[in-house]
């Protein structure tokens, strides 16, 4: 019959002599006594810390920076909130920012989540000079992999257009998928027609509408007639649309 | 006298099993690492090296003198040595006040040895207050890990609760401050049941957080009074742990 030692063969509390149990009392109260004198944590906000080179990050990855690039977005993403405390993006620094996403990307090109968090995390911010920054980050990413990243880019151009109130901006992006991915959906190759119009420039967008087309790009029957009917009132009306007015 | 004598044959027994052989084939494996890190590093790269070997030192340290303690008790619960040294005329208040000594004897013995790479990287009054600290960290591993093998016996449940201890207790303070100020749900049941729970834990271990930092060494040495309350706290916590053990030991039937 096995015994279970430390189990089962145990003496009474009274094998324990009374000057260890006293000094056991004793050092319990005393702990608890210290630590009710200790003031209590506060929480200090840190500040993001630059983004280590891309060469460490490969080396200190073991072979797997596809692994690395998650977990330093993961750390960026978790950095606005410490432990008790919470930074508003608007007070991280976008330059350490862009830093962080950059070397996520270099270890990670095909993943477009720093391009996400780029522009739709810290791109929302309530200041202009950031939400610019963030879509200039973007737009130079984008040509690594432009059929993987148009996306990002296209909701940079729709942000230009409508909160940064830069149709420039919006034109230089819509054209940069136009010309660069051609994998694009169909929506995002159009928008340059569309910022064309909405910028008054009606010749310029009917010639590429009628381009698009005539190349027989557009295979859906419905999206040619939609078009086809674009096409019709921009040569009719020779300006914008009233549809294009309400269509943003 | 014989606590002397037990404690001196404790660290005897630490150099015989090549103890501090170990702890120098540590500082040097992790020592050739941190080089290399260094050579990575484009920048700061006195910063990355001391902050890597601190890092890997301090739970390198910690794993050395946690195992050694306990595979040494283990061994002469299963050898019997306890036995026979329990039929001698020796309390056993005695045996564990001589084995503690010992093995905080080593403990001291591989703090500085791991330690002393970093008075040539970091300022000498930083390097100095970290191997402290070190010391008063291992001192309570190793009667941490005392306790832990004398209630339970086995390796296996001991190491289990030593490592999870350390882990807690470095990560508590965090705790702390998610819990009392969390994102969502703070006046939720869960929350303030999972909020009493934590600072009821916070008031029976140490924060070994604030222990042994490594932003010492590469940032700014602290103020002294911050060494004079992790003693504090080390001797007050030493002294729980050795009279837990105590407890259990004159409990258990040899």
């Amino acid at each position: 019959m096995p015994t279970f030692a430390g189990l089962t063969d145990e003496r009474t509390l009274r094998a324990v002599p009374p000057a260890v149990s006293i000094m056991l009392a004793l050092t319990l109260a005393l702990q608890l006594l210290w630590h009710g004198l200790q003031p209590s944590p506060t929480a200090h906000a840190e500040a993001l810390p630059a983004a280590p080179d891309t060469i460490s990050l490969r080396a200190a990855s073991f072979g797997e920076p596809i692994a690395a690039a998650q977990i330093l977005v993961l750390y960026l993403q978790a950095f606005d909130n410490q432990p008790g405390i919470s930074i508003p993006f608007l007070d991280l620094d976008y330059d350490r920012v862009t830093g962080w996403l950059a070397a996520a990307l270099q270890l990670d090109p095909h993943s477009g989540y720093p391009l996400m968090m780029a522009s739709q995390l810290y791109g929302q911010v309530p200041d202009v000079r950031k939400q610019r920054a963030m879509c200039e980050f973007v737009h130079a990413q984008f040509f690594i992999a432009p059929d993987e990243h148009w996306r990002w880019l296209a909701h940079c151009a729709i942000m230009a257009k409508h909160r940064l109130k830069d149709q420039a901006l919006a034109l230089r992006y819509a054209t940069d998928i136009t010309r660069n991915a051609s994998k694009a959906s169909g929506w995002a190759r159009q928008m340059r027609i569309f910022i064309l119009e909405d910028m008054g420039e009606t010749e310029s967008a009917r010639v590429l509408l009628g381009g698009l087309l005539a190349t027989g790009e557009i295979t859906d029957p419905s999206e040619v007639n939609f078009l086809t009917e674009r096409l019709q009132a921009l040569e009719l009306t020779g300006k914008s649309s009233p549809a294009s007015k309400s269509r943003h | 006298m014989h606590i002397t004598t037990i404690g001196k044959y404790t660290a005897i027994e630490a150099v015989r099993t090549r103890v501090p052989v170990m702890a120098l084939l540590v500082l040097a494996a992790l020592l050739g690492a941190s080089f290399f890190i260094r050579e990575l590093a484009v920048t700061e790269t006195i910063r990355f090296q001391t902050g890597f070997y601190a890092t890997a030192a301090r739970l390198c340290a910690v794993f050395l003198v946690s195992l050694y303690v306990l595979a040494s008790i283990t061994r002469e619960f299963n050898d019997k040595g306890l036995d026979v040294l329990l039929a001698l005329d020796v309390p056993r208040a005695h045996y564990i006040c001589g084995k503690l000594a010992g093995f905080m004897l080593t403990a001291l013995v591989v703090a500085v040895i791991v330690s002393l790479p970093l008075w040539a990287l970091a300022p000498t009054a930083a390097a100095w207050m970290w191997t402290a600290s070190l010391f008063v960290e291992l001192a309570l591993v190793v009667a941490l890990s005392l306790f832990c093998i004398v209630t339970f016996n086995q390796l296996l449940p001991a190491a289990g609760f030593v490592a999870a201890f350390y882990l807690l207790a470095r990560s508590l303070t965090a705790m702390r401050l998610m819990s009392a100020h969390p994102v969502a749900g703070e006046d939720t049941l869960s929350h303030q049941v999972t909020g009493l729970f934590v600072e009821s834990l916070a008031y029976v271990m140490p924060a070994l957080d604030r222990w042994t930092e490594t932003a010492w060494l590469v940032n700014a040495a602290p103020e002294a009074g911050v060494l004079l309350v992790i003693a504090v706290q080390g001797a007050i916590y030493l002294a729980l742990l050795t009279a837990a053990t105590l407890f259990d030991f004159h409990r258990r039937s040899l």
